[in-house]
């Protein structure tokens, strides 16, 4: 059995590798590494500890960076690439329906698989918008999901800009249309219907509230939505409360 | 320091000490203030409502940390309780593992500043991941709120932990199931843990912390 340590690699001997750093980086293993790999390992390397201490800096430093490097960005362009995704699959398979009803044939058949690898594509995507969006947006996430929230950070351009939108706004993103529509009628002296909620109605928790109470809900959570986006780009530490506090909401406004 | 009196050492380097007539909990420090923290002389005051670990020490918990414990402390975060325990294992060794980048950039300036600190941005959930860099330990300390943080627990016990090694664990009930009554999640939670510990004590700390206790454990191994 072979064992990677940070240091080296150990089968009943160590080598010692060349490069810390990118040992350090491969250091996994199955199943628990035997003691004496490591008495060995304190052994061969000289002030142990010290030089253990220094390269688990070093690489966490450049951990740390590369995941708070726009990683906002990389959520936003997926989301864009997931929507025109979806598209081009729905045309797609529009597309492959008309060609076999008239022939199916080799061509026909390498359609359909194309067509099967795009919606792998599509499920790769979302399984990594979910991953990066608990990373960097676990509050957000805990409240709407990293779909919605994923959308929400789109609309807004980044994390920072999100965290210093009033809630007012949060609760709104997704409906600027039906907003200034109404914010012209107004103007002109007329009723309007100013909208409740954009992007965030995409949550059960205001979608399944009859109506005359999601605008109630599309406020609280948009409150909490707030605080989580200003949580999340500042801090970073999940705080459950929020999303417990918007449940509670929720259970309540379902109930009366 | 004028009013200042240490009272009572309850760990290596940690103190109940008296200033201007208030009783506090602090670690005798050779470093600065890290988190708001008050330093009065050389004692750095530990503040119970901001660190679970401090709260439970307060609360009666003595547990057996040595100068020279080498700890795995799954949960980091921004450092807070770690601070107090490199100025406990002065000799020892703390792996400090947390999962999410943004707190840790706060984190490593301590881990800069320490000597006995190795941060490890890692996923507690795959301790296979940092299986060759992480030796056997004495004690495996855990403050992370998820629903599966028992099984985070028991599976880096499996790892890391040496037989007879101790654990501290800081349960939060309500991010286990918000649904069910605190305390029938605790005796769940016990019922778990006592399958593959011995409880040395259970540490209720929700005048400081709501909704969390904490439990001290032995590894059977």
């Amino acid at each position: 059995m072979k064992y990677n340590l940070w240091c080296g690699e150990y089968d009943g001997k160590l080598k010692l590798s060349k490069d810390f750093a990118k040992s350090f980086a491969k250091a996994k293993n199955p199943s628990p590494v035997p003691e004496e790999a490591f008495e060995e390992a304190k052994e061969k390397v000289k002030n142990y500890y010290e030089v253990l201490r220094r390269v688990a800096i070093e690489v966490t430093e450049r951990k740390v960076e590369r995941e708070l490097r726009r990683e906002d960005r990389y959520v936003i362009m997926l989301v864009k690439a997931l929507d025109e995704l979806n598209e081009a699959i729905n045309l797609l398979e529009e597309k492959y329906r008309d060609l076999v009803e008239v022939k199916t044939s080799e061509i026909s058949e390498e359609f359909e698989e194309r067509i099967r690898g795009l919606k792998e594509l599509r499920r790769r995507i979302e399984r990594e918008i979910d991953e990066v969006m608990g990373k960097i947006a676990p509050n957000l996430t805990e409240i709407l999901g990293a779909k919605i929230a994923a959308r929400l950070l789109e609309r807004a351009g980044s994390m920072e800009k999100l965290a210093i939108l009033p809630a007012s706004t949060i609760q709104i993103i997704g409906a600027e249309k039906s907003l200034f529509k109404a914010l012209t009628r107004i103007r002109k002296g007329k009723k309007a219907k100013i909208p409740k909620h954009g992007i965030i109605f995409q949550h059960p928790f205001i979608r399944s509230l009859p109506k005359r109470k999601r605008g109630k809900m599309a406020r609280f959570m948009a409150g909490k939505l707030a605080i989580a986006a200003k949580l999340d780009y500042f801090s970073g530490e999940l705080k459950e409360e929020l999303a417990e506090e918007v449940r509670r909401k929720y259970e309540e406004l379902a109930r009366a | 320091m004028k009013n200042l009196q240490e009272l009572e050492e309850v760990l290596p380097n940690t103190y109940f000490i008296q200033v201007n007539g208030k009783r506090l909990l602090a670690t005798k420090s050779k470093y600065p203030p890290f988190y708001g923290e008050r330093k009065y002389g050389e004692y750095r005051e530990w503040i119970p409502t901001r660190s679970k670990l401090s709260a439970a020490i307060i609360k009666g918990l003595r547990p057996k940390i040595k100068e020279d414990t080498k700890i795995l402390y799954l949960g980091a975060a921004s450092g807070t309780t770690v601070s107090h325990l490199s100025d406990i294992v002065e000799e020892g060794v703390i792996y400090a593992v947390e999962y999410s980048a943004k707190p840790f950039v706060k984190f490593l300036e301590l881990a800069k500043e320490r000597r006995n600190i190795v941060p490890l941005l890692e996923d507690a959930r795959k301790p296979e991941n940092y299986s060759g860099i992480v030796e056997k330990v004495d004690f495996i300390y855990q403050d992370i709120a998820q629903r599966d943080q028992i099984d985070i627990f028991i599976k880096n016990a499996e790892f890391f932990l040496k037989k007879g090694g101790i654990g501290i664990i800081m349960v939060k009930a309500r991010s286990i199931d918000s649904t069910l009554e605190p305390e029938k999640i605790f005796k769940n939670v016990e019922k778990e843990l006592k399958r593959k510990f011995d409880l040395l004590s259970k540490i209720d700390i929700q005048s400081y912390h709501k909704d969390h206790v904490c439990f001290y454990l032995r590894w059977r191994g």
